[in-house]
């Protein structure tokens, strides 16, 4: 599968390329910058708190054989800090603390910033396809013809909303792709689907420690990440990351990254954001700004991906209930087999099953949480166009405030959450364990959460007439929060009849983890997979649809929890 | 840097009644020029050449660069860097909604407008915010009685918002010697504590009107308090708040002062007057009266414990006199529960 001419065209005048062409002068001016940006601190305790924070990284992390590809880049840092330890013990006079900053802000800068091969995307675009389709294939000995190959994948692919708008802003500005995250599938399919709307290639921040798979690392860096090391907490790394997003914005790179830090753990849509990254695009637009660039605008689009199962639900749920729960949680063993036969079981069944992905591109933003129309302009509540530098004037003076801009952003992220919901593409699974759940509390209503969690297969069972009451309340519900314009529903939920939904729900429902997260069996209906019930119920969680928001209680905004624990 | 900056620039303070020429004044000490936005062109005329405002203020004489204008297109005929806004919350949306075209999205905005928007119970600031191309806005409130201000008294005030440069800004425009701007970032509790204190001013009046003593009003005040940090938290504010200028401050001044038009709609329905022939009576608003209504439709309806809110409801819709208030009061709310509480 080649590129179309103007495919070919896109990619060569792409920014990414460009930013690889001119990687030292980015790596310099980001040095700059972040060094400017440090300048209130004072150096030696900056640089004393990387010293140790490292150290103790390094100390800490544990060593695994499969890691070993990692080896270099850890003796790297060792010397690194060591250099920076000899510098820290010689007196200021003899060793100026601005040099070690930058040699520090220059390491980490070279570590994060990515790289962009076109061969290595005409390869990754052409291979993915063909490797997802011979998944979806898989299970069909007919359709596994070499001919049939390729036409499968983008039917499964059900990309909904402001595409158009999409691409008209992409030429007029940059445009910073911020999705939901519920797996580690996310990224191949999200770059993948820039690609299929005929977009040029997105940089992306990619975990470090996914970098330790050689294969892995070697496409990602070629393919634009640039490296996000979450166990590297000192200011130094922080503000350098930042600088690096705000310096790749600046020159025009189209980016993408998850708002809400890693994936969802809950399972919910993420309701709380990481508003450190997000606040670059707003620093970027000042910047372009004062330098006068000719499309000085970054267009913020939210994206919703939807899926009936996620491969890491098991270890995500339990993670959040560990965390929330503490000593109320107890870990039920597990006994779904082990990890390489769950990610076998996992993709054979996600794509055998011709199942499909549903992802929403949201109505965009500016840097403020405006909306933006086609033309790339701001708009105000009553849809009137505003002039963002007027918002970014003060004193007479076009310029950064942290403060405000902090508060700009605080502003963008409610917003965007807000999006996020409204941009959710509702599935049967997620409208069934929703509403056997909801089922579920109303025999037990005084229970909490963790005690809830821990019912019996026997307690769980209940008449499948008392979990269609629930069902058929909630999807009233549902349509008419749709109607308000709060929610979407997938065209399955909008068309099919009720029973054949149920059908599809319980039968999608998670049900790759090797048992049912819900079954029914004649007039019964019960759940032997509480948390991961618990995981798939969240999605639609946050909607003002659950047992108290019925009886009337106060309504609770989304990541809230009622009295009994459940988020609301 | 800051004082500099405004020493040459124009702001516009939309209203022109008691507390709006008390802030104009205020600000044209600081701004080069300071608009006045008032509704009849007869009263603009009045001022520009009497250089008072003899409806609502009397004897307060403006400064040269004060400029008053009934037409919105020739208040922002120069650019325009700050607006008070002091109309009452009934106009708002209205008001904003016409203002909003002449408007770059630049200007800072504070508010001192005491009230919450009819039916929708939405404060000012996110009226403003609906309807103007701005995202700065703050609120000023605070024990203000204007006609003490304007005759020179010591006092002081709260500017609350989200954005510092509105706080800063608001501070270098309306201090001086003798009265005082402090700063807030609770927006919410400022703007919740300004209007329901005006519920609280009304009984104040009321009790007053039939020869209370002290124990009675303290009564009124310390549950007064504890009646709007529940309505104010429910509603997002910081309970601290509250308890500053802005709350207890605020209330103390109202609950016991004729200057209040709020106190005095309260001293009359006491008296047993008709609310009518009140509101007709007093010249300006009385935000109080129809604060009351709303937030004690909300608070009945989530269940929030608002006895005295009730009361005063009680008095302003015609179901009880304001003995019988009172009676029911001690009877059913002050007695042992001072601070545990069960929905009746």
């Amino acid at each position: 599968m080649g590129h179309t001419e103007s495919q070919k065209k896109t990619i060569d005048s792409c920014a990414l390329l460009r930013l690889t062409k001119d990687r030292p002068q980015v790596i310099q001016s980001l040095t700059r910058a972040t060094t400017k940006s440090l300048d209130s601190y004072e150096k030696e305790m900056i640089l004393a708190e990387a010293l140790y924070t490292e150290r103790s990284r390094l100390r800490n992390q544990k060593f695994k054989f499969t890691q070993i590809s990692t080896l270099p880049r850890r003796w790297r840092d060792q010397k690194m800090w060591g250099s920076i330890h000899s510098g820290l013990l010689k007196s200021s006079g003899e060793v100026d603390r601005t040099d070690l900053l930058e040699r520090v802000i220059k390491y980490y800068g070279d570590e994060i910033a990515g790289r962009f091969s076109p061969r290595v995307y005409d390869f990754a675009t052409s291979a993915v396809p063909y490797g997802f389709n011979w998944l979806l294939n898989a299970a069909s000995v007919k359709r596994f013809l070499p001919w049939k190959l390729t036409k499968n994948l983008e039917s499964s692919l059900f990309i909904e909303g402001e595409v158009e708008t999409l691409r008209k802003l992409e030429k007029k500005g940059t445009v910073l792709l911020v999705p939901t995250h519920q797996s580690n599938i996310d990224s191949i399919l999200i770059g993948y689907l820039i690609y299929l709307m005929g977009l040029p290639p997105f940089a992306y921040g990619a975990g470090l420690n996914l970098f330790s798979n050689p294969i892995l690392s070697f496409f990602m860096g070629n393919l634009g990440a640039y490296t996000v090391d979450r166990l590297k907490s000192n200011l130094i790394y922080k503000t350098t990351l930042k600088n690096y997003s705000m310096e790749i914005l600046k020159r025009g790179t189209h980016s993408i990254f998850f708002p809400g830090g890693g994936r969802s753990r809950s399972g919910a849509i993420e309701s709380q954001l990481k508003l450190g990254l997000l606040g670059t695009g707003l620093k970027a637009q000042i910047e372009n700004y004062k330098r006068e660039a000719q499309n000085p605008n970054i267009y913020i689009v939210p994206m919703v991906t939807s899926y009936h199962f996620v491969l890491e639900a098991r270890s995500l749920i339990e993670n959040y209930l560990i965390q929330e729960g503490k000593h109320r949680f107890v870990r039920v063993s597990d006994d779904s087999g082990p990890a390489m036969i769950q990610v076998f079981r996992f993709f054979w069944k996600f794509f055998s099953s011709q199942s499909n992905f549903t992802v929403r591109i949201g109505r965009p933003l500016d840097v403020f949480g405006n909306s933006v129309d086609e033309e790339g302009r701001s708009l105000d509540l009553q849809g009137r166009p505003i002039d963002p530098k007027k918002w970014l004037t003060t004193l007479g003076k076009l310029d950064h405030n942290l403060q405000r801009d902090e508060e700009y952003t605080k502003r963008l992220g409610e917003v965007l959450v807000d999006r996020f919901y409204e941009e959710n593409v509702v599935l049967s699974s997620h409208w069934v364990a929703f509403s056997y759940l909801r089922a579920l509390r109303k025999k037990y209503p005084d229970l909490d959460l963790y005690r809830f969690l821990r019912l019996s297969k026997n307690q769980t069972t209940i008449p499948f007439e008392r979990f269609s009451e629930q069902a058929r309340a909630v999807l009233l519900l549902l349509k008419r929060k749709e109607g308000e314009g709060k929610l979407h529903l997938s065209e399955a939920m909008r068309t099919q009849s009720f029973e054949s939904l149920v059908q599809t729900g319980l039968k999608r429902l998670g049900n790759f983890h090797g048992v049912s997260v819900v079954e029914k069996q004649g007039e019964l209906i019960w759940s032997g997979q509480m948390n991961l019930l618990y995981y798939y119920r969240n999605r639609l969680s946050g909607y003002g649809l659950s047992v108290k928001a019925d009886q009337g209680h106060r309504f609770l905004r989304p990541g809230e929890k009622d009295e009994q624990g459940f988020l609301a | 840097m800051s004082k500099d900056f405004w020493r040459n620039e124009t702001i516009a303070v939309m209203g022109g009644g008691a507390w709006g020429s008390v802030l104009v004044h205020l600000a044209s000490a600081h701004v080069k020029e300071v608009r006045l936005w008032v509704r009849s062109e007869d009263i603009a005329r009045e001022m520009n050449s009497t250089h008072q405002n003899s409806k609502y203020l009397p004897g307060l004489e403006l400064r040269n660069n004060v400029r008053a204008f009934s037409e919105m297109s020739q208040l922002f005929d120069s650019p325009i860097r700050a607006i008070l806004w002091v109309l009452p919350s009934r106009a708002t949306r209205g008001r904003a909604k016409e203002m909003a075209s002449f408007m770059t999205g630049e200007e800072l905005i504070i508010h001192a407008t005491k009230g919450v928007e009819e039916g929708t119970l939405k404060r000012v600031s996110t009226v403003l915010l609906e309807e103007l191309p701005c995202l700065r806005v703050g609120a000023l409130s605070g024990p203000n009685l204007a006609k003490e201000i304007a005759d020179g008294e010591p006092a002081a005030t709260v500017i609350a918002s989200s954005y510092e440069e509105v706080i800063e800004a608001g501070t270098h425009i309306l201090s001086s010697e003798k009265f005082s701007v402090f700063g807030g970032r609770d927006l919410i509790g400022v703007e919740w504590a300004g209007a329901l204190k005006n519920i609280l001013a009304i009984a104040s009046g009321a009790l007053d009107a039939i020869g209370m003593g002290r124990n009675v009003r303290a009564l009124l005040i310390s549950r007064g308090i504890a009646e709007m940090v529940r309505f104010g938290e429910a509603m997002g504010a910081q309970r601290e708040t509250f308890l500053g200028l802005a709350g207890v401050g605020d209330l103390l001044a109202t609950c016991s002062s004729d200057l209040s038009r709020n106190y005095r709609v309260g001293y009359r329905l006491g008296k047993n007057e008709k609310l009518t022939s009140i509101i007709r009576d007093i010249q300006s608003t009385a935000e109080g009266v129809r604060t009351t209504k709303y937030v004690w439709e909300y608070a009945r309806e989530r269940g929030i414990l608002m006895p005295i809110t009730h009361g005063v409801y009680q008095m302003i819709m015609g179901e009880a006199s304001v003995e019988q208030v009172l009676d029911s009061l001690t009877e059913s709310h002050f007695k042992s529960r001072l601070y545990e509480w069960k929905p009746a």
